[in-house]
């Protein structure tokens, strides 16, 4: 009897790949965004919040659609840029 | 001391990513300008914003990340040696940028239907200029997938999607600060 044959069935379901895992997540990411819009809080906390979400999302794209994840100093320094960016983007909508 | 530089664990070709590096710049700097402009009539802002699709917008979204998926996907299949699947997934994606492109368009018609131009609020002004810039970069984008469905060898793709993968980077925040940030 080979090994296999021993796992159950379930545990032996494929699991989605990270790019597939990563397509999903921004789609639940962008939704999420579009709740957010819909909700009664403060303009600033909105802002907030949607610049946050749109950080998390570049960082997935940077991860897994162009494959940094396998460089992490690039993806350390792509994603302080960006959050740096964010931060000033933010800054000024504060004023 | 390591063989191997910095610059060596870049996925792809170093220039692909001096031209992500500029292209991300030159977009950053725009919507740095933009809300710096915004300063001056915060108002006039928010409401030049309230004639914007958001819906409209959001979908493109949605519809670039899956455009971005099947490019990602395509590189996959191509290293697994499944050509035609990664042909098919490129082409998607192109369909993909170029139903970003339609949604873009009847956006842009409906603003001129309403009396909208460049000249209407700066707000207009930085709105057409941006979102314009990325549909070219969109519209130049469906045609490397395009050639590159065609010549498939796996680091034209790979080239071809880092391009693809960096136009929807560039919406990814875009979106927030030209449609939301109000």
């Amino acid at each position: 009897m080979g090994v296999s044959s021993s796992i159950p069935k379930r545990s032996r379901r494929r699991l989605p790949s990270p790019i597939t895992c990563a397509w999903l997540t921004l789609l639940a990411l962008s939704v999420a965004s579009a709740m957010l819009t819909l909700m009664p809080i403060p303009s600033k906390l909105l802002g907030g919040g949607i610049l946050i979400l749109a950080l998390a999302k570049s960082r997935i794209i940077l991860a897994q659609y162009l494959d940094l994840a396998t460089s992490p100093p690039w993806l350390r320094g792509f994603t302080m840029v960006l959050t740096g960016f964010a931060v000033v983007i933010f800054g000024l909508f504060l004023i | 001391m390591s063989d191997t530089s910095l610059i060596d664990e870049l996925p792809g070709e170093l220039l692909m990513w001096v031209l992500i590096i500029s292209e991300l710049l030159v977009f950053g700097a725009g919507m740095i300008a933009f809300m710096g402009v915004r300063l001056t009539d915060p108002a006039g802002f928010a409401e030049a914003q309230s004639h914007l699709h958001r819906t409209g917008a959001a979908f493109n979204t949605a519809v670039l990340v899956t455009s971005g998926y099947l490019a990602a996907q395509a590189l996959h299949w191509r290293q697994a040696a499944r050509r035609g699947a990664a042909r098919l997934a490129l082409i998607g994606a192109a369909l993909l940028g170029v139903v970003f492109l339609i949604i873009k368009g009847t956006e842009y018609a409906d603003k001129a239907a309403q009396g909208i131009g460049f000249e209407t609020h700066p707000f207009f002004l930085f709105y057409y200029l941006l979102t314009g810039f990325h549909a070219a970069h969109v519209l130049a984008g469906v045609g490397i997938l395009l050639l590159v469905a065609w010549r498939d060898d796996a680091r034209n793709i790979e080239a071809g999607a880092q391009f693809w993968h960096m136009v929807d980077l560039v919406w990814i925040m875009l979106f927030p600060v030209i449609y939301l940030l109000g």
